[in-house]
């Protein structure tokens, strides 16, 4: 993907090219591209003169951050302690089967990417799926395909 | 935003607290309150805001009336409600269309809605005000209160209830070691977890010469089902930032952090409109109202990292680096953010500040328990009735959290375990129940308190699954610097995976534990100190479940997938392959579907007419539509045998093996006869009675079971190798030590439970009163038995149903009652019996307790009976009927037969025949299925009390086993096999039309008519394309598995 350097610049200017600002700096040019494009990753490394493998480091232990390109949508199903007992992993199992794919993955049409978090704190509604900024509460297996149907309409995230 | 002036001095702030406060007080406009935190958000409260000012709009009372959008009000259950002030009425669960009612009604005309109060779920009480309503009674809302009464995005509606009362208390005369001996006073220890005690903290930062100084809010919250700071940060954000603001003042720090994780967009959007707002009053900066203490907030927000919530990753993720902790000491209080003296505190800390500055340290330390002082924000969810965060003091009991405030658990299921201090933490089991909740008292009982998750867990969750979901979340979330952490969360998760697979073995449990003592010691932050603590605490509680897993293979809870395989297959008390069969019938292999269900069966057509089918129970198809028609299906494949004269003809055996004895021809005993001979011993039946079948020929009426059924499937029985002697009764025509002298090597006692109980009340010997067992013993062998034209019958279970249906098929017999003490939900009578019976005309009556027989020249010409209602709970679990005073009534009748119970007659056992046991009921080992005598077996209903068929005959399969063992001189171990299929069958693709469908077939009966005054079999079976469509319908839960995933192929 062809990176423009003046959004990425942006980024920077915004932070003030702080190296203390580095994680706040990503996110931002995540919430621009939808994932860190590599040259991304050179540009900020060598903005604020920190080794390429440092910002790799930390692109990659931070979950929220991705280095692979994501779908037009992003299917996150909660995976927390209360959703787990109320059967999360079933449904992410159905989404699974559903979009052929495995958490972390994008379908080949770039629809969909999935994705799993540890708790989003709304466990009285779980299981809950959040798709792009919106919240499905007592998900069932029977609803996801209604779920996925909706989005698929869709062409730009709600 | 707002209209407030710039504030200079200390005298500005106190008049602006002031006028804000006057302001709300004389606006005596009512208020609607309405809940729109993120749950409340995605629940829909912003759809029902927007409804509620359309509906003021064309009410015109739009200027009448004040909404206030505010953040999380703590009942989660309850999203989206609404309080409406000032008389404090909670509707709950509103739907944006009842905006009109609310507006018209409630607001206009003062009428309340009485479908929106709260119902308490076993009363059906409604509570009208939010004090009332048993969530909130016992709860003390010292810190999450406040949410109900601002719109967090509003910095007067904080002013307006005295908020930043207490900064203003603390910048006009309070010296900074004067709020440190405040916080120190009042007891407060960190709410994220460790529970260190605040003040202490706070002293050893200020006594540090290092500047600056920084304070960090933790928000990072990263337990799973934690969300208490998710909601204070919300809803209150003002609250945590005056905490801070007073903190920073004490300890002489000119920067605050605020550390919020990622996944909390509402919370980082409000906090930052709060900080802004503060901003816009004057009130950060430099020389902040003139007092010379400069301060300044700043946002950074967490990118995904559990261990980002340890305080010396947290700050490592501040400094913008990767969020790995280092080692401890120095504290973050002598050396933290960039090297300097920190103090790092959890939001719920840092927003009980206010409070303590404003009532004094030792006001808050006048509640809690002598080391824990002051309130915990608890989220209490799982598998509970009032999901929630609730706020209590400390030294409130488990049962009082979980019951009288959480409502007990869904579904009237029982409580198992309850996990709190989340990945950190441990569980803890219903014997803890009484537990005070505090931080010494958790640590002692192998959990913590941590961040204040309480997971509730009921007989549906599986332990050892428990502690796997923590383990991989852990392994996951390690950051990987300690080599104990990193491999022994990995290698921990990867034990008990396999024992959550039914591939584990005794000695993993040593293991576990040994690692458990290893990652703990070695691992140099909290993450991989207490990570091994859910592994630990389920050991120490639930040792069992582990235990069945590697042993029995088997998952109680019905959870762990391998484990599991088909629920229907695994549940089998004899493990009928039911997926199995059902696939095959679905391709219409009926042959291959007929032997499946034979080879684990030797009474398959009584099973398909009168099992209990505990298979449906557990189908998976029927948590979201009607189970499968698994004994349909099974009805028809043997139908269709029978009509096509298939026959099963296994592996001719040699019966070249040693003689084996078993008394009663019943399910168990024909069972057990079946499989010895099968493997090549030479089994004898003695039977007492002149027919063999035991309940199924004598208890059973033929219009459940026909007899030529039962004597066709004994006549394979016998033809499989078994001799069956009748009219040989135990004790006087054979006795055990007579079979082992005539060369006998084991003996099975098989004898069930055929004598009746009596009920104890007076009348019970006259004439006209007859017990079920011996009625329906005559009935089934011809014997002429003569009822009235009225017939009572006494009980709820199949055999009151049996005899009932039986009686009004009889010559003379016009109106037959059935009377129960309890409700129909509780009756242990077979539900589709139950309904068979009223669709018959047969007249139950329910909470009715029968106490005299009333009788003329000593015969039963009436009963009296006492009305019943339902009580408290039972040991049964049932409620307990508690009758009615006075509530007594007479029904004529002819007569009466009482079916309440049944018990075993083991009077054939002497003392001297060494055979222990419990009241009637014959004693068996457990695993050995062995009675107290050495060589004598038991099992059935003679070990059970009455029971199920199937039991029964699971019962007669394990004796067979063990009795080889016993005569082979093999150990006398039971084998235990990981539930699979003998063979997988290719799912089957679904018509188009079908797939959605979830409801059952009506399957063919004889019509009332036809069944009138005969014993013609009632159920006619499924007819061939009935049968293939609900084949169709087995979601096939045994192609699941690892194992079937292997050998199909197949992609997941």
């Amino acid at each position: 993907m062809d990176v423009q350097t003046d959004r990425v610049t942006a980024a920077l200017l915004k932070h003030k090219s702080q190296k203390k600002a580095l994680i706040a700096i990503l996110q931002d040019i995540q919430a621009e591209y939808n994932y860190l494009p590599p040259d991304a990753l050179r540009a900020v490394a060598r903005s604020l003169s920190i080794p390429l493998i440092d910002v790799i480091g930390v692109a990659t232990f931070y979950r929220a951050f991705s280095l692979k390109p994501r779908g037009r949508h992003l299917v996150t199903v909660c995976q927390g302690t209360a959703c787990h007992i109320r059967g999360g992993p079933k449904i992410l199992e159905e989404f699974e089967r559903k979009l052929a794919v495995k958490p972390g993955e994008t379908t080949p049409d770039n629809q969909f990417t999935l994705e799993t978090v540890a708790c989003l704190g709304c466990c009285a509604i779980g299981p809950v799926v959040i798709v792009d900024k919106d919240y499905h509460a007592h998900t069932t297996t029977l609803k996801v395909d209604g779920i996925l149907k909706r989005y698929r309409k869709t062409r730009r995230p709600s | 935003m707002s209209s407030l002036p710039v504030l200079r001095k200390t005298r500005d702030l106190k008049k602006a607290i002031a006028e804000a406060k006057r302001r709300r007080a004389e606006d005596k406009r009512p208020v609607l309150t309405v809940s729109a935190g993120t749950c409340g958000r995605a629940r829909g409260s912003l759809k029902v805001i927007a409804a509620l000012q359309k509906s003021l709009k064309s009410a015109k009372m739009e200027s009448k009336v004040r909404v206030r959008v505010t953040g999380c009000h703590g009942f989660c259950e309850a999203e989206p409600n609404i309080i409406l002030q000032p008389q404090d009425l909670f509707y709950q669960k509103v739907d944006p269309g009842r905006a009109g009612d609310i507006v018209l009604q409630t607001l206009k005309k003062k009428k309340v809605l009485d479908d929106l109060l709260y119902r308490d779920p076993a009363t059906g009480a409604a509570a009208a005000q939010e004090a009332e309503i048993p969530f909130y009674k016992k709860q003390k809302r010292m810190v999450l209160g406040d949410n109900a009464l601002i719109d967090p995005t509003k910095v007067e509606d904080y002013l307006a209830i005295g908020g930043y009362g207490s900064l203003l208390k603390v910048l006009t005369g309070m010296a900074p070691e004067a709020v440190i001996a405040e916080v120190k006073s009042s007891g407060l220890r960190g709410r994220g977890g460790a529970g260190f005690p605040t003040g202490r903290k706070w002293e050893v930062a200020r006594q540090q010469k290092a500047s600056p100084k920084y304070i960090i809010c933790n928000a990072d919250e990263g337990d799973p089902g934690a969300y208490m700071d998710r909601s204070l940060l919300e809803g209150n954000p003002h609250r945590v930032l005056e905490g801070m603001m007073i903190g920073a003042y004490a300890l002489g720090a000119r920067e605050g952090v605020i550390y919020v994780r990622d996944e909390y967009p509402l919370a980082v959007e409000n906090v930052t409109l709060a900080i802004e707002a503060l901003r816009g009053l004057g009130l950060l900066g430099e020389n902040i109202l003139g007092t010379g203490f400069d301060f300044d907030f700043k946002i950074a927000k967490g990118a995904g990292a559990f261990v980002c919530g340890e305080e010396t990753a947290l700050i490592a993720s501040v400094e913008g680096r990767v969020g790995e902790p280092r080692q401890r000491p120095p504290f973050p209080a002598v050396k933290g953010l960039w090297g300097k003296p920190t103090v790092i505190n959890n939001v719920e800390t840092w927003g009980n500040i206010p409070l303590i500055v404003a009532q004094g340290g030792a006001a808050f330390a006048s509640v809690g328990t002598a080391g824990s002082k002051g309130t915990k924000i608890f989220s209490l969810v799982g598998k509970i009735n009032n999901t929630g965060l609730v706020e209590v003091p400390m030294g409130i009991t488990l049962r009082e959290i979980i019951y009288d405030i959480g409502g007990g658990i869904p579904g009237d299921k029982k409580f198992k375990a309850v996990q709190t201090g989340g990945p950190s933490g441990g569980c803890l089991p219903a014997s803890k129940i009484d537990l005070p909740i505090d931080y010494e008292s958790l640590a002692a009982a192998g959990s913590i308190m941590g961040s204040g998750g309480m997971i509730v867990m009921d007989e549906s969750t599986c332990m050892v699954d428990v502690a796997r979901y923590f383990l991989n979340f852990l392994r996951d979330e390690s950051c990987g610097k300690c080599l104990s952490c990193r491999e022994g969360t990995q290698r921990m998760y990867e034990i008990v995976s396999r024992i959550a697979e039914g591939k584990g073995v005794e000695a993993d449990l040593v293991l576990l534990e040994e690692l458990a003592v290893a990652v703990k010691d070695a691992s140099m932050c909290g993450l991989g100190q207490t990570a091994a603590n859910p592994v630990l605490s389920t050991l120490k509680y639930f040792k069992g479940e582990y235990r069945s897993h590697i042993r029995r293979k088997k998952c109680p809870a019905l959870v762990c997938k391998e484990v599991v395989s088909s629920p229907c297959q695994y549940v089998c008390p004899i493990g009928q392959e039911a997926s199995t069969y059902i696939a095959l019938v679905s391709q219409g292999q009926y042959e291959e579907a007929y032997k499946v269900i034979l080879k684990d069966n030797p009474l398959p057509s009584v099973c398909a007419r009168v099992c209990h089918h505990p298979c449906e129970k557990s189908c998976r198809a029927g948590e979201s539509g009607d189970p499968v028609s698994i004994r349909a299906i099974k009805r028809f494949v043997l139908d269709w045998a029978e009509a096509n004269g298939v026959r099963y003809r296994p592996e001719p055996v040699r019966q070249n093996k040693e003689k084996i004895a078993i008394i009663g021809s019943g399910p168990s005993g024909l069972t057990a006869a079946y499989f010895l001979a099968r493997k090549g011993y030479r089994p004898t039946v003695y039977e007492a009675l002149p027919t063999a079948g035991g309940m199924l020929a004598v208890g059973i009426p033929d219009h459940r079971l026909p007899k030529d059924v039962l004597d066709r499937e004994v006549e394979m029985i016998k033809a499989a190798g078994v001799a069956i002697k009748t009219g040989q009764v135990l004790g006087r025509d054979v006795t055990i030590d007579g079979l082992f002298r005539d060369g006998y090597k084991a003996v099975f006692c098989a004898t069930g439970a055929g004598k009746s109980l009596a009920m104890g009340i007076p009348g019970e010997e006259a004439e006209g009163v007859l017990h079920s067992l011996e009625y329906l013993r005559e009935v089934n062998l011809g014997q002429a038995v003569q009822v009235g034209r009225r017939v009572c019958i006494v009980g709820g279970g199949n055999s009151a149903i049996d005899a009932a249906r039986a009686a009004h098929r009889q010559p003379g017999c016009q109106k037959v009652s059935i009377l129960y003490r309890r409700t129909k939900a509780e009756m242990p009578a077979l539900a589709e019996e139950v309904d068979a019976a009223i669709d018959e005309g047969i007249d139950i009556q329910f909470l009715v307790a029968p106490i005299k027989v009333i009788t003329a020249y000593g015969k039963a010409t009436a009963i009296e009976c006492l009305r019943m209602k339902l009580g408290d709970k039972d040991a049964s679990g049932r409620r307990r009927p508690v009758p009615i005073e006075g509530s007594n009534f007479t029904l004529p009748l002819d007569t009466l037969i009482l079916a309440i119970s049944e018990r075993p007659d083991t009077s054939y056992i002497g003392e001297g025949d060494e055979i222990r046991r419990v009241e009637e009921n014959i004693h068996i080992d457990d695993e050995t299925a062995m009675t107290t005598r050495a060589g004598v077996f038991a099992g059935g209903d003679a070990v059970t009390g009455p029971n199920t068929v199937v039991e029964a005959m699971a019962a007669g399969k394990t004796a067979a086993e063990m009795i080889e063992k016993y005569v082979r001189g093999l150990p006398m171990q039971r084998d235990y096999w990981l539930t699979r299929p003998s063979v997988y069958v290719p799912a089957v693709a679904v018509p188009e039309r079908e797939a959605g469908e979830v409801k059952r077939p009506k399957i063919p009966h004889l019509s009332l008519a036809q069944r009138r005054k005969n014993f013609r079999e009632v159920e006619l079976g499924m007819s061939e394309p009935q049968a293939c469509r609900e084949a169709r319908r087995c979601l096939r839960c045994d192609l699941e598995t690892a194992d079937a995933k292997a050998a199909i192929g197949a992609k997941p």
